[in-house]
């Protein structure tokens, strides 16, 4: 019997080595050895059992024998009492004690895991085994994190040292218009305004912690010197620069898989044949619903096989046609875009400009940014559609095509929106004009421009719920009575509503992205986020079991989390933008927040800056210099080339063993 | 984890623990369901190890009955062959398609499910087309399955002998990122 040196099981458990002959460990009596030396699997370690560091068991059970041979070698080797060392035994007792401590802890997280049944129920229907759910429980650590650091440093403190002097620095210029900032209705309301108040962010809920209005510019300068104005900058940009990380990290990952794969070259059909049936599916219906699938998938790649093929085949008159008619509906597809975009900057300026109407046509009107931009998100993907139809790629291309589309859509429609409030806000960046020459903002409009902005912010999550769940109560159980109880062909034809994944996922990253850009201006938006984001995993979840059937088009897993990672960053990306440039060049309200006596909110830096220590000044000032940043920065030059020459090598590597593989 | 339990002895459940990727409790639980599956043939604390469950209660285990591989997955992990498994079976069975297991072992075992159906040890054109038939419930067109199996024999053959050997697949294996977590059975 072989024994390959050093080629012991290791920690990952099984056997790795493959060698050349030998036969298949034969469990069924009736199972003839082909005579053709079929492979041997070189297990490593004899029978003779030798202790290994990690011990017997990772050994025994990685084995592929029965189960009675198993136990007979157990036996075996329980009778050897092996002469061991005193260490050596203390070191097994421990590593028994460390196995039974995680038993114990396994058995505790079984009940205490919140999302334990849920996932067990959504993992078994496999097909939503996504992206989706993954990445809303992601979103709700990231948050729950930021949350804490706000509650940590910024909220506690403003509400202990409420009332104790801003000491600020009064600009005894200031004009006591701008002043002016009264949030309060005055006089009788009637009832329904607080529902309203809590629907726009107006009102009761305006003077809230909620806003950024409602801090004040505390900074306490006895013993415990705390400047709330520096931690509430400070936070939020390390949530930003943490949110980076995390991003960042989780690229990484994605990236490795896809280096080191090679990419999603060779093998699909192969993949789809052994590892695309998923023996976790239960459920007769859910069973079929994957086996439609997978028969979906083949004949796809088999008819982009044949439209490949086809392609090849045309003439050159066709191709010219071809390419011509996709450069035109190319051309219609970003008028279509367009037209929402234009569509979203009136709706705003039209919005901010009539925000004094009272009851529900006022709320209506608030809420029309918001209309517009969900309204444009849902009808443009549809004409979309309709145009690829004529476009004739073949589908994989289709569905990327679709997805950037919509990413375009969104995010661009979100910067449109920001970019019409930042220019009623600074008069078109030009502080010379009528309305913003006294105080360097529009303060006719907004005499507290960043709760008006954390509003948009607010208004823009609470719709999503709102809808979200409007669409879940009217849309899709309606649609699900109409077709199980009728059985108009035409009806049946339409079908439950699909429930396809990469725009749920789309509606995220927007989500997400609407959260940082107001996390500035509205420091509790996370946590009503997290809350939306709960709300909405348990309506999807519902919508899933009992609505909807599952997409018939798949997005391959890998490729589909390392492209929506990157979509994530550009969101990230937009609201840094947002933030900076809030931060660094607009005047902040001279009647509210913590920042309202600088002339932007960058300046409370330098400011703290020059009233530390001498010590603790000069060293911050050598690592903002250039005698230490521009070191800094060849270094981090030098590293970085170095990891794109490594994973250049690696993908050679793998490139070459390839070939090396297939001759 | 304590000896409160009078099913097995403490060494048998030693055995257990050290053979398969299971805990104690789990271990026992799975005992609860074997034994569910037939009271009066299963007795309470295990005095006839070699009490053989005969298939058609393996198959019905809500975990399995859809499974269209249900039948080869019970053949392979069963001693005779047939699909009647012992209480040892049961458990190996769903020791390997637990989330512990490791990959390779688990390509061990999904080669054996696909490959014999005519007991050669090797995945041939005719066992190809029938996992490809359970795959797809029968819908595939004849030309379409002869298509797919020959593109996956291309893909996946590397010496070129027109079926795949158990090599072969390992080093498909290994491509497949999600492999791991397909092969797996929650119970």
């Amino acid at each position: 019997m072989d024994r390959a040196a050093g080629q012991g099981p290791t920690e990952t458990g099984g056997p790795a080595a493959v060698t050349g002959n030998g036969r298949l460990g034969d469990r069924r009596p009736s199972s003839r050895l082909s005579s053709q030396s079929p492979p041997q699997l070189n297990w490593g370690s004899a029978l003779t059992g030798d202790d290994e560091d990690d011990g017997p068991p990772q050994d025994l059970r990685s084995r592929p024998l029965p189960m009675s041979q198993r136990r007979a070698l157990w036996q075996e080797q329980q009778k050897k009492v092996p002469v061991v060392s005193k260490g050596e035994s203390w070191r097994r007792k421990n590593a028994k004690l460390l196995r039974e401590g995680k038993e114990a802890l396994k058995e505790i997280l079984y009940f205490f895991s919140p999302w334990r049944k849920a996932l067990q129920l959504i993992g078994g229907e496999s097909w939503t085994r996504s992206a989706v759910f993954l990445f809303a429980m992601r979103s709700v650590g990231k948050k729950r994190t930021f949350v804490l650091l706000i509650a940590g440093f910024v909220l506690v403190p403003s509400i202990v040292f409420r009332g104790s002097e801003g000491t600020g620095f009064p600009n005894l210029t200031v004009l006591l218009e701008c002043m002016n900032y009264n949030p309060n209705p005055q006089g009788l309301v009637p009832f329904y305004t607080y529902i309203l108040d809590v629907l726009l962010g107006t009102g009761f809920v305006e003077l809230s912690y909620l806003f950024y209005g409602f801090y004040e510019n505390t900074v306490v300068e006895d013993r415990n010197f705390y400047n709330i104005p520096l931690a509430y900058l400070l936070t939020a940009a390390f949530y930003f620069a943490f949110c980076l990380i995390c991003i960042v990290v989780r690229l990484g990952y994605a990236a490795r898989v896809a280096v080191a794969t090679g990419g999603q070259t060779g093998g699909e059909y192969s993949m789809i044949a052994f590892a695309g049936w998923d023996y976790g599916s239960l459920g007769d219906k859910e069973t079929k619903l994957k086996q439609k699938n997978i028969l979906y998938r083949l004949q796809v790649d088999l008819e982009e096989e044949r439209l490949k093929n086809q392609a090849a085949a045309l003439t050159l008159k066709q191709k010219v046609f071809l390419y011509s008619l996709r450069v035109l509906l190319l051309f219609l597809a970003l008028g279509l875009i367009a037209a929402a975009l234009f569509g979203i900057f009136q709706a705003t300026q039209f919005s901010q400009k009539m925000s004094g109407r009272e009851g529900i046509v006022g709320l209506l009107i608030q809420y029309l940014p918001s209309i517009v931009i969900t309204a444009g998100n849902f009808v443009v993907p549809l004409l979309c559609d309709q145009i690829a139809l004529l476009e004739r790629y073949s589908p994989s291309v289709t569905i990327i095509l679709a997805l950037m589309r919509a990413v375009v859509l969104r995010l661009v429609g979100l910067g449109v929106l920001l970019f019409t409030l930042w220019t009623q806000v600074t008069c078109g960046g030009n502080p010379e004009e009528d309305d913003c020459r006294l105080c360097q903002y529009n303060y006719k409009l907004y005499q507290c421009w960043e709760t008006r902005v954390g509003q948009e912010m607010y208004k823009l999550t609470v719709f999503d719920l709102l809808i979200a769940v409007a669409t879940l109560v009217l849309v899709e159980f309606p649609r699900r009575m109409v077709v199980d109880h009728s059985s108009n062909a035409l009806v049946q034809k339409l079908g439950r509503q699909e429930f396809v994944i990469p725009s749920n996922v789309l509606v995220l990253v927007y989500g997400q992205t609407v959260v940082w850009t107001g996390a500035l201006f509205c420091p509790l938006l996370p946590l009503i986020n997290t809350v939306k984001f709960i709300i909405l995993f348990y309506c999807k979840k519902i919508t899933l079991f009992h609505n909807c059937r599952p997409a018939l088009r798949t997005f391959r897993s890998t490729t589909s989390t390392f492209f929506f990672l990157v979509v994530l960053l550009f969101g990230w990306g937009l609201a840094t933008t947002v933030m900076v440039y809030s931060v660094t060049a607009i005047h902040p309200s001279m009647s509210c927040g913590p920042f309202r006596f600088f002339d932007n909110m960058w300046l409370i830096v330098p400011a703290t800056l020059y009233s530390l220590s001498d010590t603790s000044r000069d060293f911050l000032f050598f690592i903002g210099s250039q005698a230490f940043s521009i070191p800094l920065f060849i270094l981090l030059c030098v590293v970085l080339c170095y990891f794109i020459a490594l994973a250049s090598v690696y993908g050679k590597t793998v490139r070459l063993l390839r070939t090396q593989l297939k001759l | 984890m304590g000896n409160k339990q009078s099913i097995f002895t403490a060494q048998q459940l030693d055995a257990y623990q050290d053979c398969t990727y299971f805990t104690r409790k789990e271990i026992l639980r799975l005992f609860y369901r074997y034994r569910d599956l037939a009271p009066q043939l299963v007795p309470l604390d295990y005095t006839r190890p070699d009490v053989k469950l005969p298939y058609e209660l393996i198959g019905s285990m809500p975990e399995l009955k859809d499974n269209p591989f249900r039948q080869r997955i019970a053949e392979v992990f069963s001693e005779d062959g047939q699909g009647n498994m012992t209480l040892d079976d049961f458990l190996d069975m769903f020791s390997v398609l637990s989330e512990m297991a490791p990959r390779d072992l688990k390509a061990y075992y999904a080669f054996k499910i696909y490959a014999d159906f005519n007991n050669d040890d090797f995945i041939c054109k005719s066992d190809l087309e029938k996992t490809l038939n359970k795959l797809t419930r029968n819908e595939l067109t004849e030309d379409e399955v002869r298509m797919v199996c020959e593109k996956v024999i291309d893909e996946a053959d590397l010496d070129n002998d027109g079926r795949l050997s158990l090599e072969d697949f390992q080093h498909m294996i290994v491509r497949a990122p999600e492999f791991l977590s397909t092969f797996h059975i929650r119970i």
